[in-house]
């Protein structure tokens, strides 16, 4: 079954179009991956589905209903972690579960129990007390995630939930992504981090200037370049070092330059045997050359391919 | 039900001490501190003049035992009578355009008062000084109505004190009691100014909009909640300038409470309204020149006297001076100061709803809160 399905949506400021014919479906059970630069829509898309925005064309259908003309069933089955987040200083982290689960008609002992299980899925039991003023940025984090499963939708959508936190509350967010999951909620993820993606996510969607450029299984993704490879070079320093010229060689689509990690990351059509040349060129720029090592496709480069910038950067 | 329990989350802005602090303390020593220091403008002899009435005569015989019994009385102190070289009309002008509490025509049966509306606790002091005067010498007394004298409020009928000290004055404290207390509601617009903001800008706003709520609910639980909590509030000042500082609030608790509450439903319609009629950081401005503007004409630093100049005149403007007479009429001009305080109670209400609607009518059309 298909839980959520986008068919041209498009949603205008003006005259620039932040989602441009956008379509995507996501089934049942779910870890749909919105993968995308800073700016590509992920964010305009997910407040289009959660009822925030209205879109200026298209169409959203949630569990088989067009949401526009179901509001209040579409926002009963979905529930929203915003990019920002979205919680009350002035109240301890067990009433703003409970405010907020009370709102999708949760009541008495039920709303008490769900509250308590959102506190404790997120790992805050011991915080529930607490004013989130108090709070770690990770512990903000994991209560804006609490606040919005707590009624059990059908449909989780976070907005990069992990943005700006410590290595343990991520550890514990993506554990507690899985859980949900496995509990029986579908989710849409978005990240900026493609490891994050890669790891977690059943299926990807790449998104790009409001439109969806690819769509799958991440080995459905990587097989759309299986005719590229990617040789990445370690130097000892990269100054002298000329982009254009490299770019000249046969074959080669794209050249990254990492001056921190002193390494440049050549993408280059798989069939052509220009490896040499590129040692050649690195030579004659004075590069002095530490390691050469030749990398499968990984999601990285199939975005670096697919829109030709690395997500990294944006 | 919805509606209800944002209301109640609103409440929990109860628990944040700077904010008790904000809304407690600081009426309770600005009421201290005016009424303590300003204490000697309203029983020493700096008062004279605050009341002046003119008195004319249409029969000379009238006048002269009029003046006789000036002279052999004691008077009320701050009260001024001055002989009128107009005609009466013109005098009744005068006193409709503020420039004297009221007029007293001696005739040769009998006294005629013409009170002036916007002062009726004073009103109140000369009726009964004529009240007084009437008994001695065996006269009638009138006191037209409205019809009359477009512009008299002192309600038809007979002159009921006959006291010469006239009903009680406000002291010092009774007035900044009430004068601080009005202030304070007034800035409550501040901010409800800011109620929706915070929503926004905490980001709440967002998962507000993301429930199965209306907007309509959110609106209305917001502003019942501040209602409620200003409400509270305002009732604690209240007790405790009674109860501390024995500030005279009147026997009529209910008339009281509507005043303020009309006042507190006026400032969070004001605030919230201009929030949304006004976009950006210049809405804050605007709520808190008017907030300033209104308390003082409006007279919450020092009693405004209603002798017809700029302030005076301006001081018709301020909701708080509408207010502060409603509450004076209704603690101290007994019955005959309720009519003023219900048409300061529609004025309320009445901006509220205009104020409320506009509001409405903006968020409805709007993306968001
Ligand atoms: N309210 C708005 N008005 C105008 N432009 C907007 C608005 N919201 C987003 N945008 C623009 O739309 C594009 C997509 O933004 P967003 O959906 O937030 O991207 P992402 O979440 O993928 O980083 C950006 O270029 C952003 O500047
Ligand atoms: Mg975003």
């Amino acid at each position: 079954m298909n839980v959520l399905e986008l068919k041209e949506l498009t949603k205008k400021f003006g005259d620039f179009a932040a989602v441009d014919r956008l379509s995507l479906t996501v089934k049942e059970g779910e870890i749909f991956g919105l993968l995308g630069a800073n700016g590509a829509g992920k964010s305009t898309t997910i407040n289009m589905i959660a009822s925030l925005l209205p879109s200026t064309k298209g169409e959203i259908e949630l569990m088989g209903r067009i949401i526009a003309k179901n509001a209040k069933f579409a926002k009963t089955n979905i529930g929203l972690v915003p990019q920002e987040l979205a919680i009350y200083e002035e109240m301890t982290a067990y009433e703003n579960v409970h405010f907020f689960a009370g709102l999708y008609g949760l009541r008495g002992s039920l709303l008490k129990s769900r509250a308590e299980e959102a506190l404790a899925f997120t790992g805050l039991q011991d915080k529930k007390r607490s004013y989130p003023r108090d709070f770690s940025g990770g512990m903000k984090r994991r209560l804006n995630i609490a606040c919005a499963i707590a009624h059990r939708p059908k449909l989780i959508i976070m907005d990069e939930p992990t943005v700006g936190i410590d290595p343990q509350s991520r550890r514990y967010i993506l554990n507690s992504v899985r859980k949900l999951n496995e509990m029986g909620s579908t989710i849409i993820y978005t990240s900026h981090y493609m490891e994050e993606v890669e790891e977690l996510c059943t299926r990807i969607a790449i998104i790009d200037h409001g439109k969806t450029i690819a769509e799958g299984t991440k080995e459905q993704l990587k097989s759309i370049i299986t005719d590229r490879k990617t040789v990445g070079i370690s130097v000892r320093s990269t100054e002298g070092l000329q982009i254009d010229k490299l770019l000249e060689i046969a074959g080669v689509r794209e050249v990254e330059l990492d001056e921190e990690r002193r390494t440049v990351t050549i993408a280059s059509d798989a069939e052509v045997n220009n490896l040499n040349r590129m040692i050649q060129q690195l030579l004659e720029d004075g590069m002095e050359i530490r390691a050469v090592d030749e990398r499968q496709p990984n999601l990285e480069t199939v975005f670096l391919t697919l829109t030709g910038r690395s997500l990294r950067d944006s | 039900m919805n509606v209800w329990r944002i209301a109640i989350k609103e409440l929990k802005w109860f628990r944040d001490p700077k904010m008790l602090v904000f809304l407690l303390a600081t009426p309770i020593l600005l009421m201290l501190i005016l009424g303590t220091a300003l204490s000697g403008a309203f029983q020493g002899s700096a008062a004279v003049g605050d009341i002046r009435v003119l008195y004319g005569a249409s029969d000379g015989a009238a006048g002269a035992r009029f003046e006789q019994w000036l002279g052999e009385s004691s008077s009320v102190e701050g009260i001024v009578f001055e002989k009128s070289e107009k005609e009466e009309d013109a005098a009744v002008q005068d006193v409709k355009n503020g420039l004297y509490t009221g007029y007293v025509a001696l005739e040769s049966g009998g006294v005629t008062y013409y009170g002036s509306s916007r002062s009726v606790m004073e009103n109140g002091i000369v009726q009964g000084m004529l009240t007084s005067f009437a008994e001695r010498f065996k006269l009638e007394t009138a006191i037209p109505d409205a019809a009359q004298a477009e512009g008299s409020a002192a309600g038809a009928g007979i002159v009921k004190e006959t006291s010469l000290q006239g009903p009680k004055r406000p002291g010092a404290m009774d007035y900044f009691a009430i004068a601080v207390t009005t202030m304070c509601i007034m800035y409550g617009a501040a901010s409800a100014g800011q109620l929706i903001d915070m929503e926004r800008i905490r980001n709440t706003a967002s998962r507000l909009l993301a429930s199965p709520v209306t907007k309509a609910e959110i609106f209305a639980g917001k502003i019942i909640g501040t209602l409620l909590l200003n409400a509270i509030t305002i009732a604690i000042v209240v007790l405790i300038s009674r109860y501390m500082y024995g500030a005279n609030w009147g026997s009529n608790w209910g008339a009281v409470a509507i005043v303020l509450m009309s006042q507190i439903t006026f400032a969070l319609s004001l605030g919230l309204g201009i929030s949304y009629l006004v976009k950006g950081k210049a809405a804050g401005i605007i709520i808190m020149t008017i907030i300033q503007l209104a308390a003082l004409f409006g007279g919450s630093y020092w009693q405004i006297e209603d002798n017809g100049d700029f302030v005076s005149k301006l001081s018709g403007y301020s909701p708080i001076t509408w207010t502060n007479e409603a509450l004076l009429g209704v603690i101290y001009g007994g019955g005959e100061g309720l009519m003023p305080a219900s048409v300061a109670v529609l004025l309320n209400m009445g901006l509220s709803v205009v104020m409320l609607a506009a509001a409405a009518w903006i968020m409805r059309r709007r993306v968001g809160l």
